[in-house]
């Protein structure tokens, strides 16, 4: 598990970027994506409206490629744009990291236990093997994105983690159901809601554990997972080892790591991270509002971008025109992608359908580019008529983001 | 010899309905913060009260908020998140915020690292 490869990250890194920039000319690696520039020495402009915008792509971190770091301590790596024009899988070594408190370093397989209390019949504490053998093991493509995501284009600005668009990744998860491991214990009637907790348990006294719950009919679905696999390896710790919930179609804040810890409730969840965080507003707001009614922020609406072109990349006037991006439904399966733009609107190609929770590529081919692309973007909509938004509308936290992201293209 | 033991698991696991997954024990070491807080008057209480629960990145990210801002995310930390923030100390730091964010509006793009 220990990858141990940052003895010589530093190295690497500087390579990395001495490739990317060497390729600025063409290829592949022609444009770094969106907005995102990379400034030399280590940097990175995510872009994000009056400042501060520069981040780090370093320290290197155990197991990581080149990384947006946000934050050390504790882990906030954010996926650069670039990653996601490289397929609809994001390797383990570039997918984001997002941990509120410390995270533990360290992990014993064998004194490793998953207690399961509660409303159960029969409270059990599970070793790892009991969890491996608690049910057929499933496969599930799936995206994994922080409700927080893209909270620094937030208009007006709002504090809290300032990420990019990067705080999201699709992998392939490998686990038991949920439901299979709650049947150790057996569910009791009444049940309401399923509670996790993980090994980050804050060293302050007093101080919320970063503690989720989904209510009961979500745990017993058949995708919802207590997972070990990630793209074929175990869990990196960074990303949770030994186990992570899975809840395909559900903001990260629920896909709790380190897993010790499942509880059956049997009313509401009055918990910090459930009653007093991760909500939004059920009406619109505006910055002025103060005590509207809010909601746990649940389900993921639909999002896609433009991954082949950076903002204000030059495009050849009478030749054709290549576009490519990553679309994805959300809590239902992607219907379609259009590329929209002033008087502009083309039905895109879909790439082949991994699931309906994972990443889909899209892609157009516009025959003949007769002038300036201004303002374009891609705009998914998903099966169940949910299309993205021409604006965004705000919210206190810059919660699910999902509004057009659009970029200009430059014909000459 | 270790990586030998999991590919036979591997194959043995081949013609079973439910694989063999092996749990081995497993540690990472962190890399070192280097980020560091700007100069400037309050930066030692900021060190003293701000920062062993995050990296001061979390700070030094935030958009430019007014006075009134800081004054409750300082409160936040104490009330919700149970820091042990010296009261004598806040307004000291909250200044120093201020200053340090006045500072990153005039020089566009603003590192947030600190560097
Ligand atoms: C007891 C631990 C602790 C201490 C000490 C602490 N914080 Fe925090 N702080 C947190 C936690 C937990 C979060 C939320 C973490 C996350 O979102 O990843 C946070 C988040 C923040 C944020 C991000 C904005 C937000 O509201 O989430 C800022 C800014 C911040 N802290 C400033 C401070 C300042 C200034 C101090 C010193 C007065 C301080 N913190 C001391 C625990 C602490």
């Amino acid at each position: 598990m220990a990858d141990g490869n940052d003895a010589n990250g530093t190295a690497r890194s500087r390579l990395t970027r001495r490739a990317l920039l060497a390729g600025a000319g063409g290829g592949v690696l022609a444009a770094p994506v969106l907005a995102q520039r990379l400034i030399g020495d280590g940097m990175i402009d995510l872009g994000l409206p009056g400042g501060p915008s520069e981040r780090p792509l370093t320290p290197r971190f155990p197991g990581k490629g080149e990384m947006v770091v946000h934050r050390v301590r504790p882990p906030v790596l954010e996926t650069p744009m670039a990653v996601f024009d490289q397929g609809t899988i994001t390797p383990n070594d570039r997918f984001f990291v997002r941990w509120n408190w410390d995270m533990p370093t360290q992990i014993n397989a064998a004194a490793h236990r998953v207690a399961v209390g509660g409303a159960v019949r029969q409270p059990v504490s599970l070793t790892l093997d009991d969890i491996a053998n608690a049910g057929d093991h499933v496969d599930v493509v799936a995206i994994n994105q922080c409700a927080g995501n893209g909270r620094g284009f937030s208009q007006p600005r709002v504090t809290g983690g300032q990420w990019g668009n990067g705080a999201m990744g699709c992998a392939r998860w490998t686990g038991v159901r949920l439901k299979d491991v709650l049947a150790k214990a057996g569910v009791a009637d009444g049940a309401a809601r399923v509670r996790f907790a993980g090994l980050d348990v804050p060293m302050v006294d007093g101080a919320p554990q970063f503690i989720k719950s989904i209510p009961i009919d979500i745990a017993m679905r058949d995708d919802v997972l207590v997972a070990w696999g990630m793209n074929g390896e175990s869990l990196p710790l960074l990303h949770g080892y030994p186990l992570r919930i899975v809840v395909p179609g559900w903001f990260s804040t629920y896909w709790v790591k380190m897993l010790s810890t499942i509880e059956v409730l049997t009313g509401d969840d009055d918990s910090y991270y459930v009653a007093k965080t991760y909500r939004v507003p059920t009406a619109p707001v505006t910055p002025q509002d103060k005590g509207f009614e809010t909601v746990p922020i649940t389900a993921m609406p639909p999002r896609s971008f433009i991954t082949s072109h950076a903002d204000g990349a030059v495009i050849a006037l009478g030749q054709p025109l290549e576009l490519r991006g990553i679309a994805m439904g959300g809590d239902a399966a992607l219907a379609k992608v259009d590329l929209v733009g002033a008087g502009l609107e083309l039905p895109c190609e879909l790439g082949p359908d991994e699931g309906t929770y994972g990443f889909r590529r899209w892609s157009l081919r516009i025959p003949e580019v007769t002038g300036d692309l201004a303002q374009i973007g891609a705009r998914a909509t998903n099966a169940n008529g949910i299309t993205q938004p021409a604006e965004q509308a705000w919210n206190p936290s810059g919660y699910a983001r999902n509004v057009i992201e659009r970029i200009s293209l430059r014909a000459q | 010899m270790k990586h030998w033991a999991i590919i036979l698991v591997g194959l043995l696991a081949g013609c079973d309905s439910r694989p063999d997954v092996v749990f081995a024990d497993a540690a990472i070491t962190l890399p070192d913060d280097l980020t560091e807080l700007p100069p400037g008057p309050g930066r030692q209480a900021v060190v003293e009260n701000c920062t062993a629960c995050h990296s001061p990145s979390t700070m030094l990210q935030q958009p430019q908020v007014p006075r009134a801002k800081w004054e409750s995310i300082v409160g936040k930390m104490i009330e919700t998140y149970k820091a042990p923030v010296d009261e004598k100390a806040i307004p000291d730091i909250v200044d120093y915020f201020v200053a340090v964010q006045a500072a990153q509006a005039t020089n566009p793009g603003g590192s947030a690292a600190g560097q």
